[in-house]
């Protein structure tokens, strides 16, 4: 669809007062806008500013979900603020999350580290999946203080931090290794497995063998934990086999 | 990329299955890393590089562990991973040292592994193993790796029946390489084999598709064990060509009427119209029957005859024409062994000419064998046609059931108003009644005629005598199948 800017004005008029079952007209423009906009900084910044003034207005919650979309593809640092406000927001945190997930800028990343810190239950731990998304490595010892939290803020700690996957997060995940038949020693146990998985595929053999002797011991001996310790036992068998080739 | 990054999910993903077997994510992963997975390890078995020390330490640890689970993590690496001679040998050694089921189990993941390295190992314990099992597994690992080094323990498995016997002809049909061959046909030649084992080596080496034991089938197919002289013409038939018509035709001769004259004609006439070159073969048989004594002519004329053959047929026309009764006899008896219905004419005019019994029961029973053959040459049409001209010229009742019995395999409606005219014949109404229920057994004629096979199969109700044909004629009226009863 060919972009003008009256067109583009005519779709963001309609897009302040659309809402789920309107014509999706308005959508298809931005979406060819988002389209145009690549390499174009001028376009890119100009539909980040209307998106993000969006997100401030009297909008529907469809009309900002879908600002969301668009600010995960066209935003920067400038819209980090304007997501930020929304993660509180019970209804669009999931979409600002989405974005800031997307938006190559620390200040996205750092928003979701400031959200951990003032949310609480399942808000919280949709920022913590967040930062397991992008990796965010300066989360490490924000994640590893969640260990010791409620069973589900600790298991999605545990899993962001097998994501991230790096010395610090392996350590963490050591130091919060309770039980393994626990469900949290469970899920951080299942964490130092993807951990040590990734560190070895990235040519740290001998920091994944730490990981996985230790994991292996840990678990031996405990019925429940079997597939911890076989696990951990095919991981020891493929880095070994790893050095000769 | 290394074999080991696609395998990064045997870390991620710990357990599952009833016996604790490491799940196999890969085998579920995208189409790319599979793809990655073959180019991976295919690179690393190319060069089979050795493993290093630690890892096949563990891996022998794991074999030796009373838990299944890591048991079962020792054997995947057995089979996909820990490359190398070295480790391939320290695993196979390992055999002399577990118990049965553990040997079989390694074993088997060592035939998948595709190392020779584990072949003086493996045979070593055929020599040291008493349970079948574990010699039926060693026997799959020498079929899969070993070379003719390795034919003779397999071919001392051939001896214990049952399962071992099943894994040690399977190994024997699949051991490789030009030199294995040589060894099986020097076994299979060897009289101090049992003539059972010289038997299934014959067998294996015509299942190999080996025509260099074509000469040892052709000697064999004179052996005086009758196990044997069957085997060698089985495999001729399987293999044989032009080259191999004397040899057989010797056969044909020297076997006495019955069972082993039916194997060796059946292997003759197979070699002569089935398999490759066979026109040269049906040639050199013609010639060889030329030069035959009237003897030989009278015992090798029914494989010549059911040969078939612009050439047979104009020696058979010759012996039709022959004043000697007994020469004639015989022609008309090649005639009536015919593969095709070309000679339907010739049958039909003898058939009119003569009134000599024995003549005509000849003759009647090739036109009610030819007749109705799907492959003679005619379509449907014609081959009802000819049925019902050897029907107006049976002059026994018993011929005629012949007749009807046969009209049953012409699956055309006429075939059943032809059968049907019969039914209230009393001395034919019992084999109608049969080509009534057979045509009916096919769904598509006899939903395409219902009513003419309603009729019918009424008739079979009250007529029939046997009563599966009245259960079958019930079932067919009704539109429902029939199962024909097993054994």
């Amino acid at each position: 669809m060919p972009h003008d800017a009256a067109t583009l004005d005519a779709a963001f008029t309609a897009l302040s007062s659309w809402d789920w079952g309107a014509d999706a007209k308005p959508l298809t423009t931005l979406d060819a806008a988002v389209v145009a906009a690549h390499g174009d900084q001028a376009l890119r910044a100009d539909l980040e500013r209307r998106l993000t003034a969006l997100l401030g207005s009297g909008a529907s919650r469809g009309a900002k979900e879908e600002a969301c979309r668009r600010l995960a593809r066209v935003g920067s640092a400038a819209s980090v603020p304007s997501l930020a406000r929304l993660l509180p927001d019970r209804d669009l945190s999931h979409m600002a999350r989405f974005a800031l997930e997307r938006i190559d800028a620390a200040d996205a990343a750092a928003a979701l580290r400031e959200a951990v810190a003032s949310l609480t239950g399942p808000l919280r731990i949709g920022m913590v999946s967040s930062l397991a998304a992008r990796r965010d490595t300066e989360s490490v010892p924000q994640l590893a203080g969640l260990l010791t939290a409620d069973a589900a803020t600790a298991a999605a700690a545990a899993v962001a931090l097998g994501s991230i996957a790096t010395s610090a997060a392996a350590a963490a995940l050591q130091a919060g290794q309770g039980d393994p038949c626990s469900s949290t020693g469970a899920a951080i146990a299942d964490a130092r497995l993807a951990c040590a998985e990734s560190l070895r595929a990235s040519g740290h053999r001998d920091a994944a063998l730490g990981i996985l002797r230790s994991l292996a011991e840990t678990a031996a001996g405990k019925p429940a934990a079997r597939q911890i310790e076989l696990a951990a036992t095919r991981g020891i068998l493929a880095c070994l086999d790893t050095a000769a080739s | 990329m290394s074999c080991h990054t696609v395998s990064r999910s045997f870390v991620r993903h710990p357990l599952s299955g009833p016996a604790g077997r490491p799940r196999r994510e890969w085998r579920v992963c995208s189409r790319a890393a599979a793809v990655a997975l073959v180019i991976a390890c295919g690179a690393v078995r190319t060069h089979a590089a050795d493993a290093s020390p630690e890892a096949i330490d563990l891996v022998v640890d794991l074999l030796r562990d009373e838990d299944p689970g890591r048991r079962a993590i020792g054997v995947e690496a057995v089979r996909h991973g820990v490359r190398g001679a070295v480790a391939t040998r320290r695993f196979a050694e390992l055999l002399a040292q577990v118990d049965a089921g553990r040997q079989a189990a390694l074993l088997a993941a060592l035939a998948e592994r595709g190392d020779v390295a584990a072949v003086p190992a493996t045979t070593a314990i055929v020599a040291a193993a008493t349970d079948p099992a574990v010699r039926g597994a060693a026997y799959r690992v020498l079929g899969t790796l070993g070379g003719a080094a390795e034919v003779p323990a397999l071919v001392g498995g051939l001896a214990v029946p049952g399962a071992e016997q099943a894994a040690a002809l399977r190994a024997l049909q699949m051991i490789r390489g030009p030199q294995a061959a040589a060894a099986i046909r020097e076994a299979a030649a060897s009289m101090s084999q049992p003539p059972a084992t010289r038997a299934a080596l014959l067998r294996i080496l015509a299942e190999r598709r080996d025509r260099a034991a074509l000469p040892l089938f052709v000697t064999a197919a004179a052996a005086e064990d009758g196990g044997l002289r069957r085997a060698a013409l089985e495999s001729l038939a399987s293999l044989g060509g032009a080259a191999e018509v004397a040899g057989v035709v010797q056969a044909v001769l020297a076997a006495a009427p019955g069972g082993d004259r039916d194997v060796a004609e059946r292997a003759l006439v197979t070699i002569c119209t089935t398999n490759p070159g066979h026109p040269a073969a049906a040639e050199r048989f013609l010639t060889r029957f030329r030069e035959a004594s009237d003897t030989e002519r009278e015992a090798l004329l029914p494989a010549l005859a059911r040969v078939g053959g612009p050439g047979t047929l104009a020696v058979v026309d010759a012996l039709v024409a022959d004043a000697d009764s007994s020469r004639r006899r015989l022609g008309l008896k090649a005639l009536s062994l015919w593969p095709d219905a070309s000679v339907a004419g010739r049958l039909l005019d003898q058939l009119g000419r003569t009134d000599d019994a024995a003549e005509r029961d000849v003759l009647v029973g090739g036109l009610i064998r030819i007749a109705p053959r799907p492959d003679n040459g005619l379509n449907d049409a014609g081959r009802l046609d000819l049925l019902r001209k050897t029907m107006d010229l049976c002059r026994r009742d018993e011929d005629r059931a012949r007749v009807l019995e046969r009209a049953n395999a012409i699956r055309t409606i006429e075939a059943l108003r032809f059968v049907a005219g019969y039914l209230d014949d009393p001395a034919l109404a019992q084999p109608a009644c049969l080509s009534v229920v057979e045509l009916a057994h096919h769904q598509k004629l006899r939903e395409d005629h219902k009513p003419e096979f309603t009729t019918a199969l009424d008739k079979v109700i009250v007529t029939a005598k046997n009563a599966e044909h009245v259960e079958r004629a019930q079932a067919y009226k009704a539109g429902k199948t029939w199962e024909r009863k097993k054994g």
